[in-house]
C-alpha cells in the first residue's frame, strides 16, 4: 500500500460525494447483510454462546463453562469399537457419528461427481441447440418438494418397492432384497441423486467456458482424445468440479431428513444426534457445541483439502 | 419511475418516516413495525399423537368454534416436552399416565378444574382416581383413552418357534434380525431387561451403570435385530401388512386397521406378560389461547360420542363409560376391553419414572442407537 493511495482514502473518507455514494452502496447491500446478520451470524452466536452453558433436568444453568467441550474430548482408558477402529473417549458417539457422517458424505460427493462430470460434458460439448431446454431438464427434480423426493426413494428401494417388484416379475429375485433401505447405503444413494443437479451446474460452467481452440491445438499437436481431455478439459474445469464437490459435500454431513426417513438405526449421521440432543434429550447446550465442533472439523477438513490441491494456483492459472 | 424516485430519495436520506411506512406495508413488513392491532382470539394449539388430530376426537369443539385447532404432531412425550420447553406455546398436550409427571415437574402443566368438564362424572372412578391422573392430590390429566402396548404378530409369517412358546424376546434373537420393528423408545432396553429375567419394577428404574449394563446387552440387540425402530404407527402398519416384518411393538390401532384391512395380525400373550397405558388431556400453562377453549377441547375428548369413535376407529378403550353403551357391541367384542380395571389386573400398568431415570433413559437409549455399525 502506498502512501498516495492512504491519503486518498483518507480524502475520500471525508469527501461528502464520495461518502453519500459508499453509503448508497451500503443501502443497496443492507437488505442481503441484514438478513444474514439476523438468519446467519446472530444464531451461530447463539449457538456459541449456549454451547458454554449446561442442561441441569430442566433448567438452563447459563453460567460459562468449557465443561460440554470438555465431554466430548474427555479420553476413557476402556476405547469403544465401532467398526473396529477404537474410539479412546469416554463419550464417544459424537466422535464415531463424525467420522461416519465424513465417510458417508464422501461417498455421497464422490458419487455426485461420477454421475454429474460426464452429464455436464455432454451439456457443454455434445448439446448445440435448445442448451436453456437442457438445464431446465436438469432442475425437474427441484419442482417438487425434497421430502418428497426421500420418500419416493423409500418407495423405490422398500421391501414391495420399484426394485424389489422389478426384480422379482423378471424371476431374478424369489425374496425381497432386504439390504436396499435402511442402512448408510441408502442415505448415500438418496443423497447422491438429491444432490447431482447442484453438481452439474457449476462443471457444466466451467466446461463451458473452456475456449475450444485450446482442444484444437492439443489435437494438432498430436494428442489423442483421452490425453487431451487429461491435459486440457479436466485442469481447466477443475474450479467447477471443486466447487461442485464441496457444495454437495458441506451440506451432506450435516443432513438430517435423509438419514431420519431412509437410514433406520445403522443409517443415522451427526445431524441425527444433534437433532436428538435438542429435541429428545432436552440437552440443547450439548447439541450445540456438537454442532460448533461440527462446523469447526468441516471447515478445517475444508480448508486442508483446498491447501493440498493448490486452489490458489488453479485460480492464478485460470485468471 | 415513482420505484427509481424512491430508491433516489431513500440514498439520499430524503423519505420521512411516513413515507417508508407507507412503502414498508406494501411489503407487509409494517406488521411487524406498527403497533399491533387487535387480534382475533388466538387458536388453540395442541400437541397431539398422529392420528389424533382427527375431528372424530373433538367434534364437539368443532362445532362450537366452527373450525379445527391447530395440532402439532409429536413421535413421543419426551419429543413434545423438549419442544414445549424451548418455547412451543401451546395450550393442551396430550400425554399419558407415566407420562404426565415430567411436564408437572417441568412447570409447564396445570391443575385442571374438574368442575368445568360436563362430562367428567361419567369417568371410570377407578381412572379419575388413578396415579398419573392425580399428582400430589391434584388432577393434572383428564383421562382419554386407554389400551395396551404389546407384542403383535402375523400368525401365518412368524413360525413354530415363536407360536410354541411367546415371547418379547424375539426382539432380542439374531434369528429374526430384519423382520421385526422394536419402537424407537427406551422401552427397547427395558423390554430386554425383563426377557432377561428382570421383573418390570426393577426395570422400570434401571438407572447409572446397571442401565448402561442393560443398554448394552439388550438395546444393542434391540438395535441390530429391528429392520428399523418405528416412530409413527402408520409405518409399522405398512411394514407389517406386507410382510416386510413379522412382529412389533404395537398399540390396538394396529391390530384394529390391519384387522380391517383383512391382514391376520395377533396380539401375542407372552409369558413377561403386556402393557397397559391411558393416556389423557393436560393442560399447559404456556398457551396463549383463551382457557375456555382448552377446556373445551378437553371436554369435546371426553364425550361419549369421542369414545365411540375412538373404540369402533381405533380399537382402543375409552374414559367414559357411556361410550361403551352407544359404541358398536361388535367392535367392542374385538376390542377385548371393556373395563379398565380389569384390564389392568391382567397386565403391566406402566409406571412413571423419576425425572432423573428418565433423562438417563433418553441419553442411553440415543447413544445406543448411534453405535449401530
Amino acid at each position: 500500500m502506498t502512501t498516495s493511495s492512504a491519503i486518498e482514502r483518507a480524502g475520500a473518507r471525508r469527501d461528502p460525494a464520495i461518502l453519500r455514494k459508499r453509503l448508497a452502496g451500503y443501502g443497496l447491500l443492507s437488505p442481503a447483510l441484514v438478513l444474514m446478520i439476523l438468519m446467519l451470524a446472530l444464531p451461530v452466536l447463539a449457538l456459541v454462546l449456549m454451547s458454554f452453558w449446561t442442561q441441569n433436568g430442566f433448567e438452563l444453568d447459563r453460567s460459562f463453562t468449557l465443561d460440554n467441550y470438555r465431554q466430548l474430548v474427555a479420553t476413557s482408558d476402556e476405547p469403544t469399537y465401532w467398526m473396529g477402529i477404537p474410539f479412546p473417549f469416554a463419550y464417544p458417539v459424537p466422535a464415531i457419528l463424525m467420522l461416519k457422517s465424513l465417510g458417508m458424505s464422501l461417498a455421497a460427493t464422490v458419487a455426485v461427481i461420477a454421475v454429474a462430470y460426464p452429464m455436464a460434458y455432454f451439456m457443454a460439448f455434445r448439446v448445440t441447440h435448445n442448451k436453456a431446454l437442457w438445464i431446465i431438464l436438469i432442475t425437474i427434480p427441484f419442482w417438487t418438494s425434497y421430502l418428497l423426493r426421500v420418500f419416493s426413494w423409500k418407495i423405490v428401494l422398500g421391501f414391495n418397492g420399484a426394485i424389489n417388484s422389478g426384480l422379482k416379475y423378471l424371476g431374478l429375485i424369489d425374496e425381497p432384497l432386504e439390504f436396499l433401505l435402511y442402512n448408510p447405503t441408502a442415505v448415500v444413494i438418496t443423497l447422491s441423486h438429491a444432490w447431482v443437479a447442484f453438481a452439474i451446474l457449476p462443471i457444466y460452467v466451467s466446461l463451458e467456458k473452456i475456449d475450444r481452440t485450446l482442444l484444437e491445438a492439443a489435437s494438432d499437436l498430436g494428442d489423442s482424445r483421452l490425453k487431451r481431455f487429461f491435459r486440457i478439459t479436466l485442469p481447466l474445469s477443475a474450479p467447477g468440479t471443486i466447487a461442485a464437490s464441496l457444495l454437495v459435500f458441506i451440506p451432506t454431513v450435516g443432513d438430517y431428513v435423509t438419514p431420519a426417513l431412509v437410514g433406520g438405526p445403522g443409517g443415522t449421521m451427526i445431524g441425527s444426534l444433534v437433532q436428538d440432543l435438542f429435541l429428545k434429550q432436552n440437552n440443547a447446550p450439548m447439541g450445540a457445541a456438537v454442532s460448533i465442533v461440527m462446523m469447526l472439523i468441516i471447515a478445517f477438513l475444508v480448508g486442508l483439502f483446498l491447501w493440498a490441491i493448490g486452489y490458489r494456483k488453479l485460480r492464478s492459472r485460470r485468471a | 419511475m415513482q420505484r427509481i424516485r424512491f430508491i433516489d430519495r431513500m440514498t439520499q436520506g430524503k423519505v420521512s418516516r411516513r413515507d417508508m411506512m407507507k412503502a414498508a406495508s406494501a411489503f407487509g413488513v409494517g406488521t411487524l413495525v406498527l403497533p399491533k392491532m387487535a387480534n382475533a382470539a388466538e387458536v388453540l394449539t395442541c400437541l397431539e399423537w398422529g392420528g389424533y388430530d382427527s375431528a372424530d376426537y373433538f367434534q364437539a369443539y368443532v362445532d362450537k368454534y366452527g373450525a379445527q385447532p391447530n395440532f402439532s404432531i409429536f413421535a413421543g412425550e419426551e419429543d413434545a416436552l423438549a419442544k414445549v420447553l424451548a418455547g412451543f406455546a401451546a395450550d393442551v398436550m396430550h400425554p399419558c399416565n407415566y407420562s404426565v409427571a415430567r411436564f408437572v415437574n417441568a412447570g409447564v402443566a396445570s391443575e385442571i378444574d374438574t368442575s368445568r368438564l360436563t362430562h367428567w362424572n361419567d369417568i371410570f372412578p377407578a381412572l379419575q382416581n388413578a396415579e398419573g391422573v392425580l399428582w400430589d392430590g391434584k388432577t393434572v390429566m383428564a383421562p382419554a383413552d386407554f389400551g395396551n402396548s404389546g407384542l403383535a404378530y402375523r400368525p401365518d409369517l412368524v413360525g413354530e418357534d415363536f407360536l410354541a412358546d411367546p415371547s418379547w424376546g424375539i426382539f432380542y434373537d439374531e434369528k429374526y434380525t430384519g423382520r421385526v420393528s422394536m419402537t424407537d423408545n427406551e422401552m427397547a432396553i427395558i423390554i430386554g431387561a425383563m426377557v432377561g429375567g428382570m421383573p418390570y419394577d426393577e426395570a422400570y428404574k434401571l438407572e447409572g451403570d446397571a442401565l448402561v449394563a442393560a443398554a448394552k446387552e439388550w438395546g444393542t440387540k434391540a438395535v441390530n435385530v429391528s429392520r428399523f425402530l418405528w416412530t409413527d404407527s402408520s409405518e409399522v402398519q405398512q411394514a407389517m401388512a406386507s410382510g416386510e416384518i413379522i412382529a412389533c411393538y404395537a398399540w390396538n390401532d394396529l391390530i384394529a386397521n390391519l384387522r380391517a384391512e383383512g391382514v391376520p395380525v395377533e396380539f401375542a400373550k407372552t409369558k413377561e406378560g403386556s402393557f397397559t397405558w391411558f393416556c389423557g388431556l393436560t393442560l399447559l400453562n404456556t398457551g396463549k389461547a383463551d382457557e375456555q377453549a382448552a377446556y373445551d377441547f378437553i371436554d369435546a375428548w371426553l364425550s361419549p360420542e369421542t369414545g365411540k369413535a375412538l373404540i369402533e376407529g381405533s380399537g382402543y378403550g375409552h374414559a367414559n363409560m357411556k361410550s361403551f353403551d352407544i359404541a358398536d357391541p361388535e367392535a367392542i367384542a374385538n376390542m377385548g376391553i371393556t373395563d379398565p380395571v380389569e384390564m389392568m389386573k391382567d397386565t403391566l400398568v406402566f409406571k412413571t419414572p423419576t425425572d432423573e431415570v428418565q433423562e438417563g433413559f433418553n441419553k442411553v437409549w440415543g447413544d445406543t442407537k448411534a453405535l449401530k455399525g
